[in-house]
């Protein structure tokens, strides 16, 4: 008998990390406590979205959302809603600035506003288990195409869908296929490219640990189309979920004959291995890629000729894009080029993080404005404090300051205004974050992760790097902004890869959009965020210290003295600057200047 | 007749022209002594003129060696002799008489420009000649050997099976002991050098142990501007170790990670295989506790 109702616990990486699983273990005692185990099923789901509230569950089919749960509040739950048939409104998602929560999950604005294709199965089943996949139409698309579709219909039907690479560079899928299927070389591959290294994105990963089937039968069909019969997954090692997620998965896809021989009795042959990624950021790049599985130095090389595997034919396209090839044949190539802008179409996988308050994973259609990502669906930014910049495109991509909130986001735009798409980490900065200094923190990451083939990267990287660390250590000269531009164009147009001709890029747009605070760095030695340690001082305000000796007691230099009750005062001889006192304080007493 | 005085005077006679055959010549030369360079090769140089980048700072090796063989090649005080065998050695310390045989060039070295025409025009087929001495056995624990032999006859095949043997090791060991990637090379028959680079590229890999627990802090963007930077300055305070190292007592590594996907948590850390979420200084020790 099916159970009345469905507690869909989200599991992500996100919310494991707030104790999710002890949750789901806690949940499973509680209903069998209260002999409702033959009503009430718990089901293990991927990332729900709104992971900054996590852990998080949803209980179906009303569609209640609970959210910030705690093992205490299990045995209430359980008996208050599943026994008593009343929700708990405590636990429910209260919008930023309101009093009442909002109980169902459609009515939240996060929830709302979302589009969802790649992630079309997100909260709704359990990834460990193919069945649920199929029921939600999984492998119909595998199967329509490997059984009435030959492979120019396939390779019509998404190009005419217009749909593009969602790694970031937004080449026409339909048409990479379409060359690849031409090339008389054999055999063929496919590859997934899923060695998500920008930091400050987390699609991909939630994406094969949401639903790693989707990802498989993508690439299923995209083999037929090209001819190809087996392919990589290649996964990074940081993600250890994911890469049990998918595993599972492929031994599943095989026990049911969806990989291997003659799928679907049609003689098309396909089967997948997974590839480990090892922790470098230049192997997302292709030909390093492809060089990484050869066993190769993941160095990348010159382009054309086509990148190949072993010298022959091969696809590799990124989580989303495969994700979103079996949608595609189901509903229609007419259907998804509806949806998104004139050249970019379909929705787009963003992963929202840094200061906003409805941190997660959001999937929109192509040409919403940067301004809805921000405040409708990510519910503004927390504590009230100024918006400054969204971050888009990881090291290579660009700061979008406030004036463009009002931008279309799609590839053609990002591109024009200094950014980029990249592959859909959007990083939202409050007045806190100093420009300088995040520029100085993606120069130093490519500098870290520059495989150094290529001197204008390898050194130009590093001569970036210790201009704007002079700047943020107060030491920047007249002539260092002018210096860093040069450098950076010098990088762009001198660099072989991706990741050395976009190195720049954090650099010269904040550099057109903030360059104030470079100046204020290099005329007035001031850090205008209150972030470059060499530039700032801790102080307590007078008004708002309540003597309750906490930062005190938390001061590793024991600078701060000042007797219970009274006003407390740091020693700037001792201070380090850490920022201790600053965590530690309740009534946000300490101020930086 | 044997000279007995310990104040050694005249020239000095250096064996082998590679990057360590010239530095030392040009340090003698410097120090005003006259040196011949003798290297058997037609020309200086060495093994280091054929490296891409050496180990383990990824420098490039022309950048190296260039220098150092312009300064010798121009040198007044060193007269090279490429091309050119030791024969026999007589005589003690201070006072050496050396055979040299200077093989046949059969081109004049004054007039040759170094155009290469005559390689080209050469009917007779230039065979390169690369030399491979045998390599001794390794030494390596018998526990450890079998562990190691245990995780290669797992893969068979060409130079791609090298990654993914390195994580079995790295989940096996922790670190990649060198004994263990000299046997891995000795099995796979895959050059050491090309293993020490992939290992060395990659960050998943460590060629240095690592403590009983593993601190990682993410600084990815998420992170770092929700402040990782103090965190992982707390950590290296409390711990007294810098990043990248591991602490006295072997207890405690501490790496930086460029980002675990856990970006709505943020800022967040791991130990081990436990993520923690939304951490702030305050909580340092209470983490460090747990795992003490």
């Amino acid at each position: 008998m099916p159970h009345i109702t469905n507690v869909m616990i989200c599991t992500c990486t996100n919310c494991i990390s707030n104790g999710a699983l002890d949750i789901r273990d806690s949940l499973d005692a509680q209903i069998k406590r209260q002999g409702l185990q033959d009503d009430v099923l718990v089901v293990p789901t991927g990332a729900s979205g709104l992971c900054v509230n996590g852990p998080i569950l949803i209980v179906q089919p009303e569609g209640i959302f609970y959210q910030k749960l705690k093992g205490k509040d299990i045995p209430n739950l359980v008996e208050e809603h599943f026994l008593k048939g009343r929700p708990v409104k405590s636990l429910m998602y209260v919008p930023p600035g309101e009093e009442s929560p909002i109980p169902e999950l459609r009515s939240i604005p996060f929830f709302k506003d979302q589009r969802l294709i790649a992630l079309r199965n997100r909260g709704l089943i359990d990834p460990d288990k193919i069945d649920e996949y199929i029921a939600r139409d999984g492998y119909k698309a595998l199967a329509k195409a490997v059984t009435s579709m030959t492979q120019e219909e396939v390779i019509k039907e998404i190009s005419d869908s217009g749909l593009r690479g969602r790694g970031g560079a937004g080449f026409p899928t339909g048409r990479k296929w379409d060359s690849r299927r031409k090339d008389p070389r054999t055999p063929k591959y496919v590859v997934c490219n899923a060695d998500e290294g920008d930091p400050g994105a987390f699609m991909d990963r939630s994406i094969v640990e949401a639903d790693p089937h989707s990802v498989i039968e993508g690439m299923a069909i995209g083999a037929y189309a090209v001819g190809a019969s087996s392919g990589y997954m290649y996964l990074r090692m940081e993600y250890p979920l994911a890469v049990k997620r998918i595993q599972l998965a492929i031994e599943q896809a095989r026990e049911y004959g969806l990989l291997g021989k003659d799928i679907f009795g049609s003689g098309f042959d396909f089967d997948l291995q997974v590839f480990k990624g090892a922790g470098a950021f230049v192997c997302g790049e292709t030909t390093a890629l492809v060089a990484s599985i050869e066993g190769k130095i993941p160095e990348p090389r010159q382009r054309p000729p086509r990148t190949t595997l072993w010298d022959k034919p091969v696809v590799i396209n990124n989580v989303e894009t495969w994700a979103n090839v079996p949608v595609i044949l189901n509903w229609g190539a007419k259907w998804f080029a509806e949806i998104g802008t004139e050249k970019s179409k379909g929705t787009k996988v963003f992963s929202l993080a840094g200061n906003i308050n409805n941190a997660g994973l959001v999937e929109v259609p192509m040409g919403i404005t940067l301004r809805d990502i921000v405040y409708n669906i990510g519910g503004g930014i927390p504590k009230g404090k100024e918006f400054k910049a969204v971050q888009t495109g990881g090291p290579s991509g660009g700061f979008l300051p406030a004036s463009l909130l009002d931008l279309s986001v799609d590839y053609e735009q990002l591109d024009e205004a200094g950014s980029m798409m990249g592959s859909g980490g959007m990083v939202v900065m409050d007045e806190n974050v100093c420009m300088v200094e995040m520029a100085r923190y993606f120069v130093a990451f490519t500098n870290d992760e520059s495989c150094g083939k290529c001197t204008s990267c390898r050194e130009g990287s590093l001569a970036l790097l210790e201009i704007l660390s002079r700047m943020c250590n107060g030491e920047g000269k007249p002539g260092d902004i002018e210096l860093l531009e040069e450098l950076g164009e010098a990088i762009r147009d001198a660099s072989q890869c991706g990741l050395g001709q976009s190195l720049p890029n954090p650099v010269l747009s904040s550099l057109e959009h903030f360059r104030d605070e470079y100046k204020a760095h290099i005329d007035e030695k001031r850090c205008p965020a209150g972030l470059c340690k060499a530039l700032i001082t801790f102080n307590i305000s007078e008004e708002k210290c309540i003597g309750c000796r906490l930062c005190a007691k938390k001061c590793p230099q024991e600078a701060i003295s000042g007797e219970a009750k009274e006003l407390h005062t740091i020693d700037q001889d001792k201070c380090i600057k850490c920022g201790v006192c600053l965590d530690a304080c309740k009534s946000e007493a300490v101020l930086v200047a | 007749m044997i000279q007995t005085t310990d104040k050694k005077v005249g020239a000095v006679l250096v064996v082998g022209g590679g990057v360590g055959g010239m530095q030392a010549s040009l340090d003698l030369a410097e120090g005003g002594y006259k040196v011949y360079l003798v290297e058997k090769g037609p020309s200086i140089g060495g093994v280091m003129a054929q490296l891409d980048k050496t180990f383990p700072t990824n420098d490039c090796a022309m950048c190296t060696l260039a220098p150092r063989m312009v300064d010798c090649g121009g040198h007044m005080n060193i007269e090279k002799m490429t091309y050119s065998e030791i024969e026999s050695i007589e005589g003690s310390a201070g006072n050496f008489k050396v055979r040299v045989r200077k093989k046949a060039r059969y081109v004049d070295p004054e007039k040759c420009t170094g155009c290469g025409e005559c390689v080209e025009s050469c009917l007779v087929r230039n065979i390169v000649y690369i030399d491979q001495p045998g390599r001794a056995p390794v030494q390596i624990e018998e526990d450890v050997r079998v562990k190691v032999d245990d995780i290669l006859n797992r893969y068979s095949g060409g130079r791609e099976i090298i990654v993914p043997i390195l994580h079995d090791i790295n989940e096996e060991f922790r670190w990649l002991p060198p004994e263990v990637l000299c046997r891995i090379a000795e099995v796979t028959e895959i050059p050491i050098e090309h293993i020490l680079r992939i290992a060395s590229f990659y960050n998943a890999f460590s060629l240095k142990p690592k403590g009983k627990h593993v601190i990682r802090v993410c600084t990815g963007t998420a992170c770092y501007v929700k402040g990782a930077q103090r965190i992982l300055d707390t950590f290296s305070r409390e711990l007294e170790v810098e990043v990248g190292d591991v602490t006295d007592n072997g207890q405690f590594s501490l790496e930086t990670v460029n980002c675990v996907g856990c970006c709505g948590q943020s800022p967040v850390i791991t130990v081990d295989d436990d993520i923690y979420g939304y951490v702030n200084q305050t909580m340092v020790t209470g983490v460090l506790g747990k795992y003490t």
